[in-house]
């Protein structure tokens, strides 16, 4: 699966195999502290973030929102 | 399928047969919160083909719909709630949608999803049928969203399977290389 931002996409496959790994073995069975995929998730979110921007998509609630809210759809 | 079968899957529910519109999947936010519950804001990316006169008229970039989706995972209560809404360039339709995965009451083995959706249509005349459309195929997608989630599920069952196998024989050939050398 791809990532909405063509460059991040591998850094989303290499956080991705951690987190379900982590996601079955742990989490699930009750053992949520310590996040062994911190590093891996930063570095994919600042990818996927300047994606985001770039891209113009109005994600809202979240605080890396760009100045893009006034846009509006110009094709009929 | 147990509860916990069931949630795995569908954290990993992209990409599937039964869902091919569905091109990028994103993770914007992740954590535990105090009650131990994980929140997960993803994006979802679809694609549905518009012919490509229409992508050249309105630029390619804009053929993509997005859905954010909430979704937060009690490991202890044993739920799963999924709630997602498409985020729309035009916001004349949306569509919010609710999913709730827990175990079955009575079957421990089996896991119980309720699902619902609000559809609203902006300022359009059409709006009766558009609904009656929209609510057609969200029941449908329902049982589509069942079938993904099988098929998902048979084939992490596989790829264990597969590891297993191959961990089989990667030990069968190094004791038979330690047999070799020993004589």
């Amino acid at each position: 699966m791809n990532s909405v931002g063509e460059a991040c996409t591998e850094l989303k496959r290499e956080y991705d195999q951690c987190f379900n790994r982590w996601f079955a073995e742990k989490f699930l069975k009750g053992e949520s502290d310590g996040d062994p995929c911190g590093q891996l998730f930063k570095r994919y979110q600042l990818c996927v973030q300047k994606a985001i921007k770039e891209k113009d998509i109005p994600i809202e609630g979240l605080e890396f929102m760009g100045p893009s809210k006034g846009k509006a759809e110009n094709s009929s | 399928h147990p509860w916990e079968t069931v949630t795995t899957a569908a954290m990993q529910k992209y990409p599937n047969p039964m869902n091919p519109s569905v091109v990028g999947v994103d993770v914007l936010d992740r954590h535990v919160d105090g009650g131990g519950k994980l929140h997960s804001h993803r994006l979802l990316s679809t694609e549905w083909g518009i012919p490509s006169i229409v992508k050249s008229l309105i630029g390619t970039s804009r053929t993509k719909t997005y859905v954010q989706e909430h979704s937060v995972i009690d490991p202890v209560r044993k739920t799963m709630e999924l709630k997602s809404s498409n985020i729309s360039f035009t916001n004349l339709v949306s569509v919010d949608e609710r999913l709730v995965y827990k175990p079955h009451p009575h079957e421990p083995d089996k896991t119980v999803l309720t699902q619902e959706a609000i559809i609203s249509v902006k300022g359009v005349s059409l709006s009766s049928y558009l609904e009656g459309l929209m609510a057609n195929t969200i029941s449908s997608n329902a049982n589509k969203g069942r079938e993904a989630l099988e098929w998902v599920i048979k084939r992490l069952n596989a790829e264990i399977e597969e590891f297993a196998a191959s961990a089989r024989g990667t030990m069968r050939n190094s004791m038979a290389a330690a047999a070799f050398v020993e004589k």
